[in-house]
């Protein structure tokens, strides 16, 4: 299979878009022009690219919880008590149409019916079909989003869309390499290209769909440097197909400084590559998802790293926060700690809108650091792209330029090694193939030197291990116990 | 035996790599010959792997929620395969919602698995259960 970056030909695409549509029988009830005028039939307060820049605007974090279950009036019932305290409403996925495998999701709602209660982690759209996505869309009054974390989401997008879904989350680099075992990703980055064509077409129609490219990736210690480069690279590929509402994502990492420091780049370092490639037709947000890690298992704590996590968002000015629940150790969550995780993440964020967070040498150090590191990534990727830029992302997964600490992908090349500093922040213990300057390395080496003499022991795995447990066990920097 | 051969894997459709490395990471320095089947993995997998290795004990991860749905019949398949003796466990968060982990850990336990785990297992106490349970299976010890 040959990518290119250029925009699909309408041609090429309809003639792949007939097979993507017989994957599932429910493929056959899609109807583009009828979901384009349904979309057009939305008010804005429902749609969630003009919800995102009125937010921005006025430069206020709205808040979006995870949540799906394997039955449509059970979902339903969900959503609408979710959208008394949330600003937008998600569709999360569950884990077999993730992998486009339906027939064990139809399984999965028959045991549910039979249960009377949900065995999927998520809401099966395809499965479902258009009518009753169509459904879910119009029974609440808040933007409705689908998340999940699939490779090849064509015939997902092409349900969720025309049932009038108006935000989709993903990418071809990462819903493929956090998601998946074997998925090549000239596979993934072509199936995205489709998804974001499609996306395409409903905006030459004049319906906006947000796109968020997922930013926490594995999320376990993901340098800053990583995520953003998978952001902008996904940015730029899905703008070519036509894209105009973009929502560049971080994961909290857990120290202050430096989280703040994260999404302020993100948003300044899109714009600077998305203007750089040629683009000014566009809308960038920001999200920032709260600790993507191991939570502790005690709900009072776990209410404590939510709060953590309202705080980055708010103070950094991310346009909207994912929130966790309490039950968040435990697995799928009930509606109650749902309501909980949003609840704490209100109240922390209402009381930091007023405050900002003072400029700062620290903090110009920490975003001076994750601007030469992007650049540095940026540069080697343009190279390895050489014209065209979806391959330039085939190639630097497959150097290592793009290396994602902890995930399950045969074709990243794990090799990056990520561990924490004194004060918590991510930094770069082997940088594997990820290029770096010099003395950008020198300064993670040096962070994590001081840590090791505070901790009198050898940076190395064992202090890795020991920070990704840190935050379940009821700490940010994971020291030696005894 | 020394070096007991166990199977490690995450079943499913679950993509959860963490704790799966961490686990052969472990069981690995712990002089345990580790076969780690990584993550998504179906049962036949797992059995394929157990048969091929002569391994003592297949060690189930699922942390996504469909553990249940996942698990069902495992016991049986692999009594169909010859694997009459195998040592299964199981660990993670293995249903939909927070359930007394009791009532998850009988349910399983009626499915056939030998020992069940939470998500917080010390794995220093799994090591020490699975070293019994493989002393207790071998013939003319």
């Amino acid at each position: 299979m040959t990518v290119e970056h250029h925009r699909l030909e309408l041609e090429t695409f309809l003639a792949s878009r007939q097979a993507v549509l017989e994957t599932w029988p429910t493929g056959a009830d899609v109807d583009l022009e009828e979901g384009i005028r349904y979309h057009r039939s939305i008010p804005p307060h429902k749609s969630f690219a003009p919800v995102m820049r009125a937010a921005d605007a006025r430069g206020v974090t709205l808040l979006q919880p995870r949540a799906g279950v394997a039955l449509v009036d059970e979902h339903i019932r969900l959503l609408q008590q979710l959208e008394q305290e949330c600003d937008l409403l998600p569709t999360t996925v569950d884990a077999y149409t993730r992998q486009n495998r339906y027939d064990q999701a139809a399984q999965g709602v028959e045991k549910s019916r039979r249960a009377g209660h949900s065995l999927l982690n998520g809401f099966p759209a395809v499965n479902h079909g258009p009518a009753a996505c169509r459904q879910v869309v119009d029974s609440v009054s808040k933007p409705v989003q689908i998340r999940h974390g699939t490779p090849d989401a064509r015939l997902l997008a092409e349900v969720a869309l025309a049932a009038g879904f108006t935000a989709f989350e993903g990418g071809g680099i990462s819903y493929n390499l956090p998601y998946a075992k074997k998925v090549p990703l000239e596979r993934s980055i072509r199936h995205w290209q489709y998804v974001d064509r499609l996306v395409g077409l409903y905006q030459e129609e004049g319906v906006t769909i947000n796109r968020e490219p997922f930013g926490p990736l594995s999320g376990t210690l993901v340098p800053p440097c990583i995520s953003h480069a998978v952001a902008i690279v996904e940015g730029l590929l899905a703008l070519e197909q036509g894209v105009r509402s973009i929502t560049l994502g971080y994961g909290q990492a857990g120290n202050l400084v430096q989280d703040v420091a994260a999404i302020h780049t993100l948003r300044e370092l899109g714009h600077r590559y998305f203007r750089d490639a040629g683009f000014d037709d566009y809308e960038l947000t920001t999200v920032l998802h709260q600790w993507m890690g191991g939570f502790p298992g005690n709900e009072s704590k776990a209410a404590a790293v939510i709060a953590w996590g309202g705080m980055a968002a708010a103070l950094a000015r991310a346009t909207k926060v994912i929130t966790k629940t309490p039950h968040e150790a435990a697995g799928i969550p009930t509606t109650a700690s749902n309501l909980q995780g949003i609840q704490i993440t209100a109240q922390i964020v209402n009381m930091m809108a007023d405050q900002t967070m003072p400029a700062a040498p620290v903090r110009d150090l920490e975003e001076q650091m994750i601007r030469r590191e992007v650049d540095t990534i940026m540069k080697a990727f343009f190279a390895l792209a050489d014209g065209d830029l979806a391959t330039g992302a085939i190639r630097a997964v497959e150097a290592g330029v793009i290396d994602v600490p902890f995930a399950p992908s045969a074709f990243n090349a794990g090799k990056l090694l990520p561990c924490r500093d004194d004060e918590g922040a991510v930094r770069i213990l082997d940088r594997g193939q990820v290029p770096m300057d010099e003395d950008v390395f020198r300064f993670h080496q040096d962070r994590i030197a001081a840590r090791a003499r505070t901790e009198r022991r050898d940076p190395g795995f064992q202090m890795v291990i020991d920070d990704v447990y840190a935050i379940s066990k009821g700490r940010l920097v994971g020291r030696p116990t005894a | 035996m020394n070096h007991p051969v166990i199977v490690l894997g995450v079943i499913g459709a679950d993509c959860h790599a963490v704790g799966n490395r961490i686990l052969d990471m472990y069981f690995s320095s712990r002089s345990y010959h580790v076969v780690n089947l990584g993550v998504m993995v179906s049962q036949d997998e797992f059995i394929d792997a157990a048969i091929e290795t002569g391994a003592q004990a297949i060690l189930v991860s699922s942390l996504y929620g469909h553990g249940e749905i996942d698990c069902a019949g495992l016991r049986d398949r692999c009594i169909e395969r010859g694997l009459d003796d195998i040592i299964l466990y199981v660990g993670g968060n293995l249903v939909i919602g927070k359930q007394r982990f009791e009532e998850v850990a009988a349910k399983f336990r009626t499915m056939g698995f030998d020992r069940v785990f939470g998500p917080d297992a010390d794995l220093a106490v799994v090591d020490r259960l699975l070293r019994q349970d493989i002393k207790r299976r071998q013939p003319c010890s």
